[in-house]
C-alpha cells in the first residue's frame, strides 16, 4: 500500500511499507541522467533499483531495500541518503565538466610518473597489429601502400 | 546576479572559510591569509585601497588580480605536486598475519601463532622485492608489517638482504622500517636490526593501564615490554653516536573512546618514553574495529575536542623545553607555512593509493594501500590490484582501480573540496569513503575523515591568527624536516 | 510470473539481453517490446524465486547499462 513518509512531499516520494520500497520522482531537468545513474548505481549493493520515465522530464527511481523489513524511519533515511548522493553526483558532473582539463592532466601525470616507460620485454609483448587510430586521409599510410597500382576492373585494359 | 568585480583591487581566484569572526582566504597554490570580516568584505568587493596595509598584505600573498604573478603561482603549484612525477615510494610488506597480541581495534586481520600458512615465503618475498625495485620513485621505503613482523623474522632478514643486494644495481635511496609491538624483541634481533639500519616504530596507546586494556599480551604487560625495548633501542642509538633528538623509536597512537578523556596522560606517557612525535590518529573503520565499533568509536566532535586539548598541552610543554610534536599538525603546517608537501599519502591530492604506496600481502597479492588490504581481510577485494607472482610492476600500478582511485581522490573533482579553503593542503581517502559511505567518491559533508581534516585545520588557522609569538615559534619548528640519513642504506657494499 | 518494464531511454537493450544471459540458470524469461519499454516476463519454480530473480535482473540491467554508458543509441 502506498503512503507518504513524514516530512517528505508525496509529490516527490511515496513509500510502500509492505514492499519495503520507496518511489522517488526526480526532475530530469535539474538532475542530468548521468547523475541519476551515478546515484542509483551506488545503491544497487543495498537495494533493488528500478528506473522508469512516467512522463517527460520526470524519472521515477524505485528503491527496494534488501535484507530485513525496513521501518518508515529506515525508508526516510534511505530517501535522504539517495537525495544527498544524487545532489553530490549532479554537482560532481558539473565540476568535472569545468575542471576536466586539470583533472585529466593531473591523472595523466600521476600515471606516467608511476608507471614509467615500458621495458624492452613489455614492448616486445605489445600487439602492434591493432589499428591505433582512424586515418581517413591516409596520412599514416606508406607511399607504396597509398599509391600502389590498383587491380584493373573487369573490362578495362 | 552581481556584476563581476574589476579594478586594481579585484581579487584573484581565492577560496574562503569563515572561522568565527575571521575568514581564512587561500589561493589556488596555497597562499593564505586570515582576515577580519570587514577586511574580507572589502576584499571581496574589490574596494581595497591601493597602498593600504591590507592591499600590501594581499599583494604579498599574490591574491590580487591586477598584480597576479602567474609564474610564482605555477612554481609553487609545481613544487607542491612534484610527487606526481614518481611512483610508489612506500611499500608495505605484510610478512605474516600471525600475532602474539590481540588489540581491540586491530586492523591487521591478525591470525593466531599457529597459523604458519599466513607467513610470507622467501620465494614470494623475492618477487615482492623485484616488484618494489621496479618503482619509478628514486626513494623507496620498505615497511615491514603484520600481524607482528618479528614472528617471521627470517623473511624480514631475507628481504633486507636481497633488497640491499639488488639495489646496488638499481641505485634507489633505500630505507627499511618495521612496525612492531616489540614484545618478541631480543638482543640478537635488535643487534641485527641495528646493524642493518632498520628503523623501528611501535604502538603506544597511552598509560600502561589503558595500553594493556586495549592491547592484550598473554601472561605479560604489553606496555612494559614495549616501553622496555623503546628505552633499550634509544640507548643503543645513543651508544652508536646517533643524535637522540633525531634517532629514537617512533610510536603511534590509536585514539579510542577511552583515550579521549586521558589526553594529558597520553602526552606525558609519550614524553616519558623519549618519543618526540605523537600522531593523534582517530580510530578507523577497517579490520576488527568494525566488530567493536560501539565500544571504541565516538563522534568526531569529541575527537576534535580531545585533539585541541592534547595539542595545546604539547605546545605548552614545548615552551618548557620539551621536544614533542603532533604529526597531523606537522603535516598540515608544512603545507601551510613551508609551501611544501611532506608527501603524507593520505593527505594529498590525488591520494597515494597505488601511485604513492603499495601493500603486499603475505601471499603475494598486491593492494592499493594497507587499508585496501585490510578490506580484503574483511572479504572485500575492491582494492586488489595484482599479484607479484603473475603481474609485472606496470600492470599493477596501471590497474584500472588505481586510475579510479587517482580520480576519486583528486580534490579538483570533488564536491565541497572544490570550493573548500583547505583544498590546497588536504586529501581524502577513497578506501575510507568506500567503507563508510558506500562508494569511492564519498560525500564530504558526511565523511568523518573530512570532519577531522577540517577540524584540525580550523584549529591551526585560528591559532595562526591569534596565538602569541612563542606558540607560533613552536608551530614553525614543527615544520622542520631533518633527514635521518643513517637509515638510508649505503649504496656500495661494505668492506 | 513477474513483469518488468525497462524504459528505452533509461536502459540499454543490449544490457538487458546480457543480464538475461547471466541469470538464465535461475528462471525463464520472455522478452518483448511495448512502445517505449522493453518488457521482460520472469517465471520460476515459485513466485518468491521469480520475484528475487526479477529484482536481481533490474539491478543487473541497470549496472550493465551504466557500465555501457547509457541506453543504446
Amino acid at each position: 500500500m502506498s503512503e507518504s513518509l513524514f516530512g517528505l512531499s508525496p509529490d516527490a516520494v511515496v513509500a510502500d511499507l509492505d514492499e519495503g520500497a520507496v518511489h522517488l520522482r526526480v526532475d530530469a531537468q535539474l538532475y542530468p541522467l548521468e547523475a541519476i545513474y551515478a546515484a542509483a548505481y551506488v545503491f544497487i549493493a543495498r537495494c533493488w533499483v528500478l528506473l522508469d520515465k512516467p512522463e517527460p522530464n520526470r524519472i521515477r527511481v524505485t528503491l527496494t531495500a534488501k535484507g530485513a523489513q525496513p521501518s518508515a524511519d529506515d525508508l526516510r533515511a534511505l530517501v535522504g541518503e539517495f537525495g544527498n548522493e544524487l545532489l553530490s553526483s549532479a554537482w560532481r558532473h558539473e565540476i568535472t565538466k569545468t575542471n576536466r582539463a586539470m583533472i585529466e592532466a593531473v591523472t595523466m601525470q600521476a600515471f606516467s610518473g608511476a608507471m614509467g616507460p615500458p621495458s624492452l620485454d613489455e614492448l616486445a609483448a605489445f600487439d602492434f597489429t591493432d589499428e591505433p587510430f582512424e586515418d581517413p586521409l591516409g596520412i599514416a599510410q606508406s607511399w607504396e601502400d597509398k599509391y600502389k597500382k590498383k587491380p584493373a576492373k573487369e573490362g578495362e585494359p | 546576479m552581481t556584476a563581476a568585480v574589476t579594478g586594481v583591487s579585484a581579487p584573484a581566484f581565492v577560496r574562503f572559510r569563515e572561522l568565527g569572526d575571521r575568514v581564512v582566504v587561500t589561493s589556488l597554490d596555497g597562499e593564505w591569509l586570515v582576515l577580519g570580516k570587514d577586511e574580507f568584505r572589502t576584499f571581496a568587493k574589490g574596494d581595497v585601497v591601493p597602498g593600504s596595509e591590507l592591499h600590501g598584505r594581499l599583494a604579498a600573498r599574490n591574491m590580487l588580480r591586477d598584480s597576479y604573478d602567474v609564474r610564482r603561482a605555477a612554481d609553487t603549484l609545481r613544487r607542491r605536486k612534484r610527487f606526481l612525477h614518481a611512483g610508489p615510494n612506500l611499500h608495505l610488506v605484510v610478512v605474516t598475519l600471525r600475532c602474539n597480541e590481540t588489540c581491540v581495534y586491530c586492523h591487521a586481520s591478525r591470525a593466531d601463532l599457529d597459523a604458519v600458512h599466513t607467513d610470507m615465503t622467501k620465494e614470494t618475498a623475492d618477487k615482492v622485492v623485484d616488484t618494489i625495485l621496479r618503482t619509478t620513485s628514486p626513494h623507496v621505503t620498505i615497511e615491514f608489517q603484520g600481524g607482528e613482523p618479528l614472528v617471521n623474522f627470517p623473511v624480514v632478514k631475507h628481504i633486507v638482504d636481497i633488497a640491499t643486494q639488488k639495489n646496488r644495481a638499481v641505485g634507489k635511496s633505500l630505507e627499511f622500517t618495521m612496525v612492531s609491538n616489540l614484545s618478541l624483541m631480543d638482543e640478537d634481533k635488535l643487534a641485527w636490526l641495528l646493524e642493518h639500519r632498520v628503523q623501528l616504530c611501535t604502538s603506544i596507546d597511552g598509560p600502561a593501564a589503558l595500553h594493556d586494556k586495549q592491547r592484550k599480551l598473554p601472561m605479560a604487560s604489553a606496555f612494559d615490554r614495549a616501553s622496555y625495548w623503546i628505552k633499550r633501542i634509544n640507548a643503543a642509538y645513543a651508544a652508536a653516536g646517533l643524535d637522540p633528538t633525531l634517532y629514537h623509536v617512533e610510536a603511534l597512537l590509536t585514539t579510542t573512546k577511552e583515550t579521549l578523556a586521558r589526553w594529558r596522560e597520553v602526552v606525558d606517557t609519550y614524553v616519558g618514553l623519549g618519543c618526540r612525535a605523537l600522531f593523534l590518529r582517530p580510530v578507523d573503520p577497517f579490520g576488527f574495529a568494525e566488530k567493536t565499533r560501539r565500544v571504541v568509536e565516538y563522534p568526531r566532535a569529541e575527537y576534535l575536542a580531545f585533539y585541541r586539548d592534547a595539542v595545546e598541552y604539547m605546545i605548552e610543554l614545548n615552551k618548557q623545553g620539551v621536544e614533542i610534536l603532533e604529526r597531523y599538525a606537522a603535516i598540515f603546517l608544512t603545507k601551510i607555512l613551508a609551501g611544501d608537501d611532506p608527501n603524507f599519502l593520505d593527505i594529498r591530492s590525488p591520494g597515494g593509493a597505488g601511485i604513492g604506496q603499495l601493500a603486499y600481502n603475505y601471499d603475494g597479492r598486491v593492494f592499493s594501500s594497507d587499508e585496501g588490504r585490510m578490506l580484503h581481510a574483511m572479504g572485500d577485494d575492491t582494492f586488489l590490484i595484482g599479484d607479484v607472482r603473475t603481474n609485472g610492476y606496470r600492470e599493477i600500478v596501471g590497474h584500472p582501480t588505481v586510475r579510479a582511485l587517482a580520480l576519486a581522490s583528486n580534490l579538483d573533482g570533488q564536491p565541497d573540496c572544490v570550493h573548500c579553503a583547505y583544498q590546497p593542503y588536504c586529501g581524502t581517502q577513497p578506501e575510507h569513503s568506500h567503507k563508510t559511505l558506500g562508494n569511492l567518491l564519498g560525500r564530504m559533508r558526511e565523511s568523518s575523515m573530512c570532519a577531522v581534516h577540517k577540524g584540525i585545520q580550523d584549529w591551526i588557522f585560528t591559532t595562526l591568527a591569534t596565538a602569541p609569538p612563542a606558540t607560533l615559534d613552536v608551530l614553525r619548528r614543527w615544520t622542520t624536516i631533518r633527514p635521518r640519513d643513517h637509515f638510508v642504506q649505503p649504496s656500495a657494499p661494505g668492506p | 510470473m513477474i513483469e518488468l518494464r525497462f524504459h528505452r531511454e533509461l536502459y540499454a537493450g543490449t544490457a538487458i539481453d546480457a543480464a538475461l544471459v547471466r541469470l538464465a540458470d535461475y528462471a525463464q524469461f520472455e522478452r518483448a517490446e511495448d512502445g517505449a519499454h522493453f518488457v521482460v516476463r520472469v517465471s520460476a519454480a515459485n513466485e518468491k524465486r521469480a520475484r528475487k530473480v526479477a529484482r536481481e535482473l533490474g539491478n543487473f540491467a541497470l549496472g550493465l547499462t551504466v557500465e555501457k554508458g547509457g541506453p543504446d543509441r
